[in-house]
């Protein structure tokens, strides 16, 4: 019955993200609030019923659902969205839904095919860190995967107005290039300071179960490299001269090292993190 | 004195340019990211092995086989403390909001103007109002007969950037005092015997060590899933007193500052060497642990125990991967003379044939625990050091500082036009949509 649910769940959260990006897409090509009207209720809907799906597994199995990659990359598209859904509500950015719901589904379908079923935790795992440093991390991801759509529709807004072909209503209907800075600047402000914390969690975490704080294992260095990459953006954006362009290529090359790091390492370099898989 | 002012002066200016701290993070990065991606602290046959000849014989001239502490990444994060510092000094502690002077406010990126009814003092008194309430520092000033309001908020947020440097600079001073005054290690200990720590003096006796295995039905296939590994031990420290004490994964335990943590397991191997069906004393006694040899007496053969395997498939002979011990076998490998001859897989109890009228058994297995231990008194620093870098990113980047310039005009029949613009140390567009709404507020609120 609850395995049921489970899938059921499952299954609404894929569609409505389906759908919500389509209706989405249509809005971000064509502007007609029907589209927003459709497709911003599919996007809530997706995410809650993740969120009870995750509750339902931790319920029924009693085992933390973040601590394999299929848990992981559900909160992982749950989060985007949720930060997604924030930030449409709060700055008006439902055009760029289509790309995040896509991303979600896509992210969602890819963990699925991770889920092995119910395992019990390896000692290494079974801390209340595990409670804390996961859903940290995972969520400064989803603020880099906002923050990573941000910047693609900049460039492609850029690079467009730049061919001068930006003639076109949908081109146009995007906010101005400096709010999208803004927004990115305001998505990375979330990631940092997460993955900021998710690395220091990571790190209490590592002097208790494996004795040192950090160990150069190949999962902490790739977060090392992609908190360097964001430091860089937060400086490269105190430089007018540098945002913009520049600082949305760094937010794209960041948000890459994000999904090396996060699936990359766990599934290809092994170390430490590998029970992760 | 020239010279050395110009040169001061250059590197001043580089080492306070942002840019050049945004080059040193370029080179930190790559660097860390040779490092995920060459596998670190291998033998150098590996690299041969994994990588075309120039690629691995590059890898090993430029250290990057272990490039977290080769020169080149010391000298980057020193470079890059050097940069923050220089920055610190010369960028960020004197970075302030402008001083208190008039603007041509429809000059600013960010302003608005509207008239409202009311005598120009009447105005000034809802204005008072509106900014102090919403936490603005509000400071007026007569210039060139003109009032000017300038009203400031999170003025004292321009620091979050010297917080966070400050932060980084404790986390780099913790981690120093690893490397000045830490040290860590390893051994393993099998199940009644005791070690001492050398570095340390304390000294541990295994009384039990356990684990336990759940075999879990996945997808695909069965996994043999570890659940617990607990070693029950008895420690004296430096007062020599002993206390039974029990560590498991995430739960270490302290012996006069050093932790020991439970860190793996393992089995040792008692071994019957025999010589013409005589036993021989060579090994007798001794516990090997997996990786551990013995020299065959009169030869310049060595028996080299591999591994222990704690199930074998009756069906086939094979190993399997049930952890737990059912029928358990034995990888042994021979060399002679450091060339090897051969390698086989014994079951425990079976013997070997070694040549010259040797022959070893392994007789019996035992439980090993392995620990780490590792006292670092940078640890405190270095949590305090994540704390401050954390507390100064959280200030950066939600706290705001803005200025805003307010001029009431009385434009006479009890009418005054409100002219605002705002500036903050990180331009314009980050305030926009804040600008926005605080205009509505303040035409709601003076109306």
């Amino acid at each position: 019955m609850t395995i049921a649910l489970d899938g059921l769940l499952l299954a609404i959260a894929l569609a409505a993200y389906v759908l919500g990006a389509l209706a989405l897409m249509l809005f971000f090509f064509a502007r007609q609030p029907i589209y927003r009207t459709l497709g911003a209720p599919l996007a809530i809907a997706g995410c809650v019923a993740q969120f009870v799906q995750l509750a339902v597994r931790f319920e029924t199995t009693h085992v933390w659902p973040l601590l394999n990659l299929y848990g992981s990359l559900s909160l992982f598209s749950a989060m985007s969205v949720a930060i997604f859904i924030v930030f449409a509500y709060r700055y008006n950015l439902w055009f760029a839904g289509g790309f995040v719901l896509a991303l979600a589904a896509i992210f969602l379908a890819y963990g699925v095919t991770w889920n092995e079923g119910t395992m019990p935790p390896v000692p290494s795992l079974q801390s209340y860190w595990a409670k804390i440093h996961v859903p940290i991390v995972v969520s400064s991801y989803a603020a880099f995967l906002v923050a990573f759509v941000f910047s693609c529709i900049y460039l492609l807004k850029f690079y467009a107005q730049r061919a001068g072909g930006a003639a076109s209503g949908w081109l146009e209907s995007l906010p101005a290039l400096p709010q999208l800075d803004v927004i990115i600047y305001r998505a990375v402000a979330i990631g940092l300071p997460l993955i900021s914390v998710g690395i220091i969690t990571g790190a209490m975490w590592a002097h208790e179960a494996w004795g040192a704080y950090w160990q150069w294992d190949p999962k902490e260095t790739a977060a090392l490299f992609s908190w360097i990459v964001y430091l860089g953006y937060m400086h490269l954006h105190t430089r007018h001269a540098w945002r913009g362009l520049r600082t949305s290529w760094v937010s794209v090359i960041g948000f890459l090292s994000i999904i090396f790091c996060y699936l990359g390492v766990n599934i290809w370099i092994s170390g430490l993190h590998s029970y992760k898989v | 004195m020239k010279a050395a002012t110009r040169l001061y002066d250059d590197f001043v200016l580089t080492f306070g340019n942002v840019l050049f701290a945004v080059c040193l993070f370029v080179v930190w990065g790559v660097l860390t990211l040779i490092g995920v991606v060459v596998d670190q602290g291998q033998s150098p046959d590996q690299y041969v092995q994994t990588y075309a000849a120039p690629i691995a014989r590059a890898i090993l001239r430029l250290q990057f086989d272990n490039v977290y502490h080769s020169p080149w990444y010391v000298g980057i994060v020193g470079l890059i403390l050097l940069s923050l510092a220089v920055c610190t000094f010369k960028r960020v502690i004197p970075a302030r909001l402008p001083p208190l002077r008039p603007v041509k406010i429809d000059k600013m990126p960010l302003h608005d103007e509207f008239e409202i009814e009311g005598s120009e003092s009447t105005v000034q008194t809802r204005l008072t109002s509106f900014f102090t309430t919403g936490g603005w520092r509000l400071r007026k000033r007569t210039i060139d007969g003109a009032e000017w309001s300038f009203a400031d908020k999170h003025d004292w947020a321009r620091r979050g950037v010297l917080v966070a440097h400050a932060g980084f600079v404790i986390i780099a001073a913790g981690t120093t005092l690893y490397w000045a005054l830490g040290f860590s290690g390893e051994f393993g200990v099998g199940d009644g015997q005791a070690v001492r720590v050398a570095r340390t003096g304390a000294v541990m006796r295994l009384n039990n060590f356990t684990y336990r295995i759940a075999p879990t039905q996945t997808k695909s296939g069965i996994v043999y899933q570890p659940i617990d590994y607990v070693s029950r031990v008895t420690v004296s420290g430096r007062d020599g007193v002993a206390r039974n004490m029990t560590v498991r994964v995430n739960h270490p335990i302290d012996v006069d500052g050093t932790l020991y943590y439970q860190s793996s397991y393992g089995f040792g191997l008692r071994f019957l060497l025999e010589h013409n069906r005589h036993p021989d004393a060579t090994v007798g006694g001794r516990t090997l642990l997996e990786g551990d040899s013995f020299d065959v007496p009169g030869t310049n053969r060595t028996v080299l125990y591999e591994r222990f395997i704690p199930t074998v498939d009756r069906s086939n002979g094979m190993p399997t991967a049930d952890p737990r011990v059912n029928d358990p076998a034995v990888a042994l490998a021979v060399t002679q003379g450091g060339v090897p001859v051969g390698e086989t897989m014994l079951p425990l109890r079976g013997s070997m044939d070694l040549g010259d009228g040797w022959r070893a058994t392994p007789e019996r297995y035992v439980l090993y625990s392995g620990f780490q231990y590792r006292h670092d008194p940078g640890v405190p620093l270095v949590g305090i050091g994540a704390f401050v870098l954390l507390a100064g990113l959280v200030i950066s980047f939600y706290f705001l500082p803005a200025r805003l310039y307010v001029q009431v005009d009385d434009l006479g029949n009890d009418r005054c036009r409100i002219g605002v613009a705002a500036t903050t140390v990180k331009g314009y567009d980050v305030f926009a949509s804040e600008f926005a709404r605080l205009m509505v507020g303040l035409k709601v609120s003076t109306a």
